[in-house]
């Protein structure tokens, strides 16, 4: 589903991806491990295709198709997700509104016709429940004054409303605490699905407790430097990236 | 016979216009609209500019300012004295305009519709009489050249929400100068929807006079090609214990100017006035400019004033999360214009008249996201 070969990225002239490769098939679960500044977020930005990220070398192809020649709202309607570390507040656009355009746009490019405003209610009512997401938060404006933890179920929430085929999670355990994560983790683990890959990058081994991958990569200086089953996480935790980092190098 | 608009009065304006002369960009207050340069060789003109009220809603007295006789409320009231120069050129220059009434304690329910069309200087009064309570939606027609002059005169208690729009064009030259005077207790709500001329205008004088007024004004402007909008209040606390606000959300693209001078005013022992100024714009284009100037003169103690303004850019943040989310580009770009316009929306309390205002905008946007 995703081939991503010897992919060099640079952020305004400096070289942060640095000859990455990784290959993911449906219904598997990745984890990218890496300290801070070893390029986690460059790579899911550059999936994503945020402006600004220039790939100087390799490619990335996504189910065959070269996924940097596509615009975000495309990639989107084709079936990628990033869950972002810092979801963005909007205010003045409520989120029901949000949610509603974002799933319409998605199934207008995919030709498919648009939801009305009650179907679009009633799918997101089914989902909401789960993520304990409340009506309330649904008539709020985007993100604006939600808690960390309200933030990343809004993500997830989103990720089970439009059913990507590939969902990246950027540090989504990131300013969660435990009951939090448990449910944000929960969510995501329920959406596993053999048609689906995830790529799931943290810093903390404490969220693959909830989320377990079939595979893990230790992401270091824009490099994969090692790679190993979920066992790897904990070696990591007992070890330190110093360890593994430094026996590559 | 007694003229409405009575002879000496012209005489004074005509005098106010003669020693000022038409404003440009080395006066102050026109330094980002200049007025001389937009009207060309064909200077201000002497031409009487129309007025139009569609379905006078019962309840309501109106009086053409062009015919003799008029009745006591209009002579009360109409053509105050002005240091003002183009509301001395509105009153100098123009044979009449209307005069609108709203009797002690009747609350009229449906709006009142006020078009001004044609080239040329036009006059309007509006008095609403203790307690009274209306809804005034102001249309601006397109013309070369108007000026309306335009005097509000609340009673005690008073209320009036005034919805204005003004129209997209290329080569209208558009000004008009909104007096309002606010007793005890009354309120006025002000909305100003522009969508960008040759040169628009609007200014506002009010004064809070006394315990209790209130004024509150919002105020979007949607700008693109080199279209320009400016938008000048004066607010005056004369009394104590008033209250304003203010609320200004401008967007310009292309090669259009936005323009908010706010200047409050809170006079010696006026104490316990609360005012609160905000102005903000985002520049979608390399050429488009803002100029966003608040203002304070504070001569009282005891006063709460905020100001603030900024101008910026589209926040590619937001942007991108939109669009990761699917949203194309120009439909999110349209978003984020929406969201930053909507607070200042939101502040019409008419329902009606909010979605009036939100359809405009949104037609508007289409164009310019």
């Amino acid at each position: 589903m995703l081939e991503i070969k010897n992919l060099h990225v640079a952020v305004e002239g400096k070289e942060i991806l640095k000859g990455l490769s990784l290959s993911i098939q449906p219904g598997e679960v990745h984890a990218i491990m890496g300290p801070n500044g070893s390029g986690k977020s460059t790579l899911s930005y550059v999936l994503a295709g945020r402006d600004g990220y220039d790939i100087t070398e390799g490619s990335i192809l996504y189910n065959g198709e070269n996924l940097a020649a596509l615009p975000p709202e495309e990639r989107a309607a084709k079936g990628v997700f990033l869950a972002m570390q810092y979801p963005v507040e909007i205010p003045g656009v409520t989120t029901m509104t949000f949610l509603k355009t974002a799933l319409n746009s998605q199934r207008r490019q995919r030709g498919e016709s648009d939801l009305d405003a009650v179907g679009v209610l009633k799918l997101v009512r089914a989902k909401a429940k789960a993520l304990n997401v409340s009506e309330e938060m649904l008539k709020r404006a985007l993100n604006v004054g939600f808690s960390g933890g309200e933030k990343k179920r809004l993500e997830i929430l989103q990720m089970a409303l439009f059913e990507p085929k590939l969902a990246i999670l950027d540090e989504t355990d990131s300013g969660l605490d435990i009951d939090a994560l448990r449910l944000v983790a929960e969510g995501v683990n329920a959406l596993r699905d053999p048609a689906r890959a995830m790529l799931v990058i943290t810093h903390y081994q404490r969220l693959l407790d909830y989320i377990v991958p079939d595979r893990i990569h230790v992401l270091a200086k824009g490099r994969i430097v090692a790679e190993g089953g979920k066992e790897l996480a904990l070696e990591l935790e007992a070890k330190g990236y110093e360890h593994i980092v430094g026996q590559a190098a | 016979m007694t003229l409405a608009l009575n002879l000496d009065r012209k005489a004074q304006a005509a005098a106010v216009v003669h020693s000022h002369g038409v404003p440009h960009r080395r006066v102050e207050e026109w330094k980002y609209s200049d007025l001389k340069s937009a009207l060309g060789e064909a200077g201000l003109g002497a031409v009487m500019a129309e007025w139009l009220v569609r379905d006078l809603p019962a309840g309501v007295e109106l009086f053409d300012l062009a015919q003799p006789h008029p009745p006591a409320w209009v002579s009360a009231h109409v053509a105050r004295p002005t240091q003002n120069v183009m509301n001395a050129a509105s009153l100098a220059l123009s044979a009449g305009g209307v005069a609108l009434r709203v009797p002690a304690g009747a609350t009229i329910g449906a709006p009142l519709k006020l078009d001004f069309t044609g080239a040329g200087h036009v006059r309007a009064l509006l008095v609403l009489e203790d307690g009274a309570s209306l809804t005034l939606v102001e249309s601006v027609g397109v013309a070369d050249f108007r000026n309306v002059g335009f005097e509000i005169v609340l009673g005690n208690n008073a209320r009036l929400e005034h919805v204005r729009i003004s129209p997209r064009d290329a080569d209208a030259v558009l000004v008009e100068e909104i007096s309002l005077h606010i007793p005890a207790g009354a309120r006025y709500r002000g909305h100003f929807a522009g969508f960008g001329s040759k040169l628009a205008r609007m200014e506002l004088e009010i004064v809070l006079e006394g315990e209790g007024a209130a004024a509150h004004l919002s105020g979007v402007a949607l700008l693109d090609g080199k279209r320009h909008s400016d938008v000048t209040t004066h607010v005056i606390h004369r009394h104590g214990n008033t209250n304003s606000t203010q609320l200004f959300k401008h967007v310009a693209a292309g090669q259009a100017r936005a323009v908010y001078q706010g200047k409050v005013t809170v006079a010696k022992g006026a104490d316990g006035s609360d005012s609160s100024q905000t102005a903000k714009a985002l520049l979608l284009g390399d050429q488009s400019e803002a100029d966003l100037k608040p203002e304070l003169e504070i001569f009282a103690d005891d006063v709460k004033c905020a100001h603030g303004a900024a101008v910026g850019d589209l926040d590619a943040e937001s942007l991108f999360y939109l669009r990761a989310r699917g949203i194309p580009e120009s439909q999110a770009r349209g978003l984020l214009l929406q969201a930053f316009l909507e607070d200042a929306i939101a502040a019409i309390e008419s329902t009606d008249q909010r979605e009036l205002v939100r359809t405009e905008l949104l037609t508007a946007l289409k164009g310019i996201a």
